[in-house]
């Protein structure tokens, strides 16, 4: 037969819409199939008259047409694949918010197969129903099949929600139309030609501001066909397109984890470390997983990415148990299953920050090409560093006649510079891209490097003391480190002010590196290029210049003096890395370093008394085993020496930083200061001293009641640096203060000073 | 020194990175419940402190949602019945703002009192949302278990079945009751948080 167009008994058919915007009321009854569209019941809209909102305004409709198509289609020969069979039909249903009709993917169902049966609800504009979790308030639609003898019907196949803001709150869900498509199971035994009644009472929940709690009974008419058949003429492509666009399972592999407050969920996997994972977002399927208004941040990592997420009420009273299972959207259609297992963290799944605009610092590339070069400029000025550029500068004086030799020394005290800062930020770089969590300043946390750079600072200080001198015309006390003339000592000058310039962290610098370090390689590179060009900046600029070099003091007689007395900061500088490392390694590692200290001495005045001497050979030779032995027992001291002997001394009592601690504190509504900071970090040292360690600041903190914690990085610690990563730094200092309630700390500036704290914590604690 | 402190100050807004910004917590179980106060149906003043010593129900209702009926079928009487008659403090609080569904004058609170037959202590007025914001209400009904203390010891839905049905009462875990049984015979609550569901609250957008 063809399509039952007018063949079919236009009865009745069974209804029942509840309306609990009324109060639980429901009805129920026969009533004669209109063939107009329904009375959209305006009373709803008004809410006085809600109530008298009349049951009969929501009578189903079936839609004739429907047959008709089938005709026209059948018609144009669309239906001649399934011949005789008759077309599939349903009954439209409208309620004054959704329209609604089982939708089949199949003109016809096969034996032994599925058909795809979608519930199409097609919701009036302003208004949403829900997903499987329906977020901070709503309820999911939900689906009860009267099936004939043999079918069975499978879950929802939930195609991926919106989220949808409702104040503070945020619901997920859909709007406009959405198919919700269900598998069906043909038993083999279906029988060819027949027809079959797929029936299916829907309870959904529609809301706009006010939600209206609805219920339908839908029906589809289905004949059976032997073969597979066409797709259906009018849902056929619908359907199918929402199962195709369905979030994919097993593309991404994940594992989630509770920590410090937050629940961590890292997913691995191509999409992930896509361009779409600047829009990530995880819908949960457990309700209870996540507070669903709280923005989820993104942090991308060599081979996927890790969301962090504000944990919801079930994180309040105990641990979250896996599996973790939900849609992670990468926006624009694309969205997979995620099935996470609960456990430690893949670090390939972190480590490179932000995607897009760096971090949560959210500096442009030009803005951080300025911070590092003023940065830059800045480092100049620093203790470790002052000592050997004035020195170099004073040299160069004596060129003020030499213009040319001045600027090829200019020159290449830049490419020193830039060398060494490029050298160590590809360093830095791919140490991130192994997963290991590394910042400014990293080399120092270890102590082989530390012991390298106290050695260094101590010959540096010896050759400034005149017990050898560099440079390959010695010509007697005078010239020192800055040799003369050479393009090499240039270059040289400009890799040790790298070098000792890393322990200081100027001001801008903190802001600019943790933009570099989760950039692109190019960017991150440019970055740290600016940051060069800043602290090179002020010698090239005196080398190229010849009015400001005659301007400065000839060299002389005076410069010994001031070499003999800048030599003091650099004693100072080994001895306070020695500190460091006694820190990192504990008091024997202490030992071992002096001793080669003290080789290191040996060698250096065996060394000058070499180039004094009319019998250079015996010293040189005692000279090379000197400083051979220094290394051996440097090397020794390095290998056998493991982190520890770490004793707190601060005036202000800290406790430790942990996730959890902080967590622990601000959940009981505590304010707090956490201070990140490294032994090896100049610039935190001068805070904790100048600013942290005052009586007056102490006296701030307890007044305030605010609790300290310190997160010291002076070793390596992903915790720490996770933490750093997550307000878009990459080294320390960082200084956060939570205030009671707030959601954000605030970062509080990177030179500290007395006053500037105590405002803050006063800021912070609501007067009490 | 107040040039430094400006210094300081100027370099922070430098280098301030999107902190600050403040979001509603909720509060959290086992933690003191934070203070509140509101104007109740005759426009006295009610705080959360005064009823130190006695356990609170806070009830976040809004009395044109679904589900709100649902349980104002008589479920919520009766809870609000057998608790109050405990001793216990029940608390309606309405945070619609003014011109959303649910939003109520005083005495419009004491009328749906009256012919739902319902016993809270008081009805709260919260039409600023501040309270609601405050607790972290969600839905309504959104439900909160103070003690004697002033520990929040109960926080989420009225029961366990996430619906707008009457008939899934019976199948439901009554939560709130639950809580209020093992607060009255000194026990820790069992279940001590669960999912809100209902209605959004309808804030002040």
């Amino acid at each position: 037969m063809g399509a039952p167009v007018r063949g079919r008994r236009p009865g009745v058919a069974d209804y029942e819409i509840r309306l609990a915007d009324s109060g639980i009321r429901r009805a129920r009854g026969k009533q004669p199939l209109l063939n107009e569209p329904v009375h959209q019941g305006p009373a709803l809209l008004n809410r006085s008259d809600r109530r008298e909102f009349r049951l009969s305004g929501a009578a189903p409709v079936r839609r004739l047409p429907v047959g008709l198509r089938a005709v026209a289609a059948a018609v144009t020969g669309a239906l001649a694949l399934f011949g005789g069979a008759a077309a599939a039909r349903a009954e439209i249903v409208r309620t004054p918010y959704v329209e609604a009709e089982l939708a089949p993917d199949v003109a016809a169902a096969a034996p032994g197969g599925t058909v795809h049966v979608a519930l199409r609800q097609k919701i009036k504009p302003g208004w949403h129903t829900y997903w499987r979790n329906p977020g901070d308030s709503g309820e999911p639609t939900r689906l009860a099949w009267t099936l004939p003898q043999g079918w069975s019907a499978g879950e929802i196949v939930w195609p991926t929600p919106e989220r949808q803001p409702v104040g503070p709150l945020v619901n997920y869900g859909y709007s406009n139309q959405v198919l919700l498509p269900v598998p069906i199971r043909v038993p083999a035994d279906a029988r060819p030609g027949q027809t079959v009644r797929l029936a299916a009472v829907a309870d959904w929940l529609v809301c706009e501001e006010i939600c209206i709690p609805e219920q339908v009974k839908l029906t589809l008419d289905l004949p059976v066909a032997a073969g597979p058949a066409a797709p259906h003429p009018q849902h056929g492509a619908a359907v199918r397109q929402a199962l195709a666009a369905a979030p994919k399972p097993g593309v991404l592999t994940g594992v989630a984890a509770l920590a410090g407050g937050r629940l961590k969920l890292a997913v691995l996997g191509a999409p992930a470390r896509g361009d779409g994972a600047a829009r990530a977002y995880f819908f949960p399927y457990d309700g209870a997983l996540i507070d669903h208004a709280k923005p989820q941040g993104i942090e991308r990592g060599p081979a996927g990415l890790t969301l962090t997420m504000v944990p919801g009420y079930g994180a309040q009273t105990g641990a979250v148990t896996g599996p973790v299972q939900g849609v992670l959207s990468f926006g624009e259609g694309e969205a997979y299953l995620v099935e996470a297992s609960v456990g430690s963290l893949p670090a390939q799944a972190a480590g490179l920050g932000a995607p897009g605009a760096g971090g949560r610092s959210g500096l442009g590339l030009p803005l951080a090409l300025g911070f590092a070069f003023l940065g830059g400029l800045i480092l100049n000025l620093m203790p470790c560093v002052f000592p050997v550029l004035s020195m170099k500068a004073a040299a160069l004086a004596g060129h003020a006649h030499e213009p040319r030799t001045a600027r090829v020394q200019g020159l290449a005290f830049l490419a020193g510079v830039l060398t060494t800062f490029l050298g160590l930020a590809a360093a830095l770089l791919v140490a991130r891209a192994a997963g290991e969590t590394a910042g400014w300043g990293f080399q120092l946390q270890s102590p082989p490097v530390i012991a390298g750079l106290a050695l260094l600072m101590l010959l540096i200080a010896l050759n400034l003391s005149g017990v050898f001198h560099l440079g390959e015309s010695v010509q007697g006390v005078g010239s020192g480190l800055s040799g003369r003339g050479g393009a090499a000592g240039a270059f040289f000058t400009g890799v040790l002010a790298v070098a000792v310039a890393a322990p200081c962290t100027a001001p801008f610098m903190a802001a600019a590196m943790g933009y570099a370090v989760v950039q692109p390689t190019a960017v991150a590179l440019s970055v740290f290029a600016a940051l060069g060009l800043g602290l090179a900046a002020p010698f090239v600029l005196v080398s190229f210049t010849p009015t400001l070099l005659r301007r400065l003091p000839r060299p002389g007689a005076w410069m010994e003096t001031l070499q003999r007395l800048l030599a003091f900061p650099m004693y100072a500088t080994a001895a306070w890395l020695a500190w460091i490392f006694a820190r990192q390694t504990g008091v024997a590692g202490l030992a071992e370093l002096f001793a080669a200290a003290w080789l290191v001495a040996l060698a250096a005045w065996l060394f000058g008394r070499s180039q004094h001497s009319g019998r250079p050979l015996p010293f040189r030779i005692g000279a090379s085993a000197a400083a051979l032995l220094a290394v051996a027992w440097l090397g020794v001291a390095a290998l056998g020496a493991p982190g520890g002997g770490k004793a707190e001394s601060a005036a202000l009592a800290a406790e430790a930083y942990t996730p959890e601690r902080l967590a622990a504190l601000r959940a009981e509504g505590r304010p707090v200061f956490v201070n990140f900071t490294a032994d090896w970090c100049v610039t935190c040292k001068v805070n904790e001293r100048v600013a942290l360690s005052s009586a007056e600041v102490g006296r701030a903190f307890e007044r305030t009641g605010v609790v300290y914690l310190k997160a010291d990085w002076t070793n390596r610690d992903p915790v720490i640096a996770a933490a750093l990563s997550e307000h878009g730094r990459a080294g320390v200092p960082l200084y956060l203060l939570y205030s009671p309630g707030a959601d954000q700390p605030r970062i509080l500036p990177q030179l500290l000073t007395t006053g500037a704290v105590i405002k803050a914590l006063e800021e912070a604690t609501p007067s009490t | 020194m107040l040039t430094r402190r400006h210094l300081g100050l100027a370099a922070a807004a430098v280098l301030l990175a999107g902190g600050g910004a403040t979001a509603q917590t909720g509060p959290v179980i086992g933690q003191p419940a934070p203070d509140f106060s509101a104007q109740d149906a005759d426009g006295r003043t009610r705080s959360l402190k005064q009823y130190r010593g006695k356990t609170v129900v806070l009830e976040w209702t809004n009395h044109d949602c679904p589900y709100v009926k649902k349980h104002y079928s008589g479920n919520m009487q009766a809870l609000q019945r057998e608790a109050t008659k405990d001793g216990v403090v029940w608390l309606s609080i309405v945070s619609s703002a003014p011109g959303q569904q649910g939003h109520i004058t005083g005495e419009q609170a004491k009328q749906l009192t009256a012919s739902r037959k319902g016993s809270p202590t008081a009805v709260l007025l919260d039409p600023s949302g501040a309270v609601g914001r405050l607790y972290g209400a969600k839905t309504t009904p959104h439900m909160f278990v103070i003690n004697a203390q002033g520990r929040l010891v109960y926080a989420g839905g009225i029961d366990d079945v996430p619906s707008n049905k009457v008939e899934d009462l019976e199948r439901a875990k009554p939560l709130v009751k639950l809580a209020l049984a093992d607060v009255k015979a000194g026990r820790a609550v069992a279940v001590p948080a669960s999912k809100p569901y209902g209605c959004a609250v309808k804030y002040k957008p």
